[in-house]
């Protein structure tokens, strides 16, 4: 079963990794950030030995973006960002895992401070016909 | 053409060279990636000087041959024993035992691909890299992940298979049982993965539908008098038959209500037919001859409407005390309400309904929205449709599931 796991953040500056940016998490005791920066290492080299892992991307700063809106029949294009949302999209990871309750237990360990987390299945192209 | 012909001896000759290569050298790992070389050598020369007599001595003679050069040149990874026995016998001796008969090669290789060690999906990725002799690309493509990705699950499995001390040898007449039954689910996986799939099918080369067929076909040649495997084969040759028919022209799925059934494969519907008459009578009925015998009932209907549906519901009824799951009631659940009333499916749902695992399941929704709209409820139907729509991951069950909701009166 695939899933996208998307972090929302707003690291100030704009970076990755993003909690090297996040005031919250900049201002916990160092051994706590250590131990938060392990603890992420360690699920990823978890989910590169497991297979588990398909792919991720770091995005850019949305103060780059472009945005395409239709309008009178046609695409208007303008600079972003696309929300005035607190946290904007900064990257996302591709998994393929067992079950749900393994992608809910990897999604849980991908959260810090600050930041939003999100797990949403993805579609398949097949189905059943029963 | 060589290319057809060498895909061909590849095939069916790929779980032999590393069945016998195994006998002698053991590690999986380093025999594959010799067979590997093998298989790569016959691609330069066999167009060339022309596919040799016996194919199998060649290609076991030469994978021989490069596990002693590669295990020479990686001198890391020296292994002694290793090169002490390639020095020894060179090839030879395992290409006199290759020549021998060996049709358990390909179950004790099987067998070895599904240890119990090993997670199911370890398993899977192993028995077609393995068994089936397909490349990491072509398995990596079939389930839609990076290449790296099926690598890296592939090297998990190795190296689980060395932590467990796996030995490429005939399991315990104790664990027997429980590897063939791992073998058997393993096909059916493979198959299940193919058979559902109603797109990006173009994007690849290997049906594995097919090739989950012809794997749990070497099974039963090997394992004749096992009632499960015969029963798999019948249920896979039996739903495969619907294949034709469960896609429009359009690529949107065809359910089986509404599928041409004179586009059905007769062959494979006969084949697995027979395969059931034999095997049902000998007494022991497991999971894979009921749903093979739900498959045939339903290939023997000529339409949708002339379906058998009580006797759907005793095998079912069956099915649910042989190997009791959420899917079968679900299943159960459709047939009693066609064979009877759909209140009586209806009743059967609740227990369902209040297991909080299936809750988030489409189609315990997909199923009550159904035989509510049977029933005649069509605001429940359409409150159901919407959540099983919401719930599913499948592309076109959530269009089709959104078409019925577009459709209720």
């Amino acid at each position: 079963m695939k899933y996208v796991i998307l972090i929302h953040s707003n690291p100030q500056p704009w970076g990755h990794p993003t909690s090297d940016y996040v005031a919250a998490h900049q201002e916990l005791p160092a051994a706590v950030r250590q131990r938060l920066d392990a603890e992420f290492e360690q699920v990823m080299s978890e989910l590169r030995a497991n297979g588990e892992l398909i792919g991720g991307e770091a995005l850019g700063d949305p103060a780059n973006a472009r945005l395409y809106r239709w309008q009178d029949g046609a695409p208007l294009a303008s600079d972003g960002p696309y929300s005035e949302a607190k946290e904007h999209l900064a990257g996302f990871f591709l998994i393929d895992v067992d079950s749900q309750a393994r992608a809910e237990e990897v999604a849980a360990r991908f959260s810090g401070p600050a930041e939003t987390v999100e797990l949403r299945p993805m579609m398949w192209p097949g189905g059943n016909d029963q | 053409m060589v290319r057809s012909i060498l895909e061909d001896v590849w095939r069916r000759e790929a779980s032999h060279v590393l069945g016998a290569l195994l006998r002698r050298y053991g590690d999986l790992g380093d025999c594959e990636d010799a067979v590997q070389d093998a298989a790569a050598a016959a691609v330069d020369q066999w167009p060339i000087r022309g596919v040799p007599d016996d194919p199998r001595a060649w290609l076991i003679r030469v994978a021989s041959r490069r596990l002693i050069d590669r295990a020479r040149a990686d001198s890391a990874r020296l292994r002694r024993e290793t090169i002490d026995a390639a020095r020894r016998q060179d090839g030879r001796d395992v290409v006199d035992e290759a020549s021998q008969p060996a049709v358990d090669d390909t179950l004790r290789l099987f067998f070895l691909c599904c240890h119990p060690a090993l997670s199911r999906p370890s398993q899977v990725a192993l028995s077609l890299r393995a068994v089936a002799g397909l490349g990491v690309e072509q398995i990596a493509a079939a389930y839609l992940v990076p290449a790296r990705t099926m690598t890296q699950r592939l090297s998990r499995a190795r190296a689980a298979l060395r932590l467990a001390g796996a030995r490429f040898v005939m399991p315990s007449e104790q664990e027997l049982p429980a590897r063939v039954a791992a073998v058997v689910d393993v096909c059916h996986l493979v198959f299940t993965e193919g058979y559902t799939r109603t797109s990006g099918e173009s994007l690849v080369d290997i049906q594995l539908a097919e090739e989950a067929i012809r794997l749990i076909r070497q099974v039963h040649a090997a394992l004749p008098d096992h009632d499960e495997v015969a029963g798999a084969l019948a249920l896979m040759l039996l739903t495969h038959a619907r294949s034709p028919a469960r896609v429009d022209a359009s690529g949107e799925l065809v359910p089986l209500a509404e599928q041409d059934r004179s586009r059905w494969r007769r062959d494979l519907i006969a084949e697995g037919v027979a395969l059931l008459e034999q095997t049902l009578p000998r007494g022991h009925v497991g999971r894979y001859q009921l749903q093979a015998a739900i498959a045939a009932v339903h290939a023997e209907a000529s339409t949708y409407g002339d379906t058998d549906w009580l006797q759907i519901s005793m095998l079912y009824d069956m099915l649910s005390r042989a190997a009791p799951a959420p899917a079968v009631t679900l299943n159960h659940a459709v047939a009693v309400a066609m064979a009877h009333e759909p209140a009586a499916g209806l009743a059967m749902l609740d227990a369902l309904l209040a297991d909080p695992a299936m809750q988030r399941h489409h189609r315990l929704y997909a199923v009550r929205a159904h035989l509510l709209e049977l029933n005649g409820d069509t605001e429940g139907a359409a409150e159901h449709y919407r959540r099983a729509a919401q719930l599913t991951a499948s592309l076109p069950e959530q269009r089709y599931l959104n078409r019925r909701l577009a459709q209720l009166p």
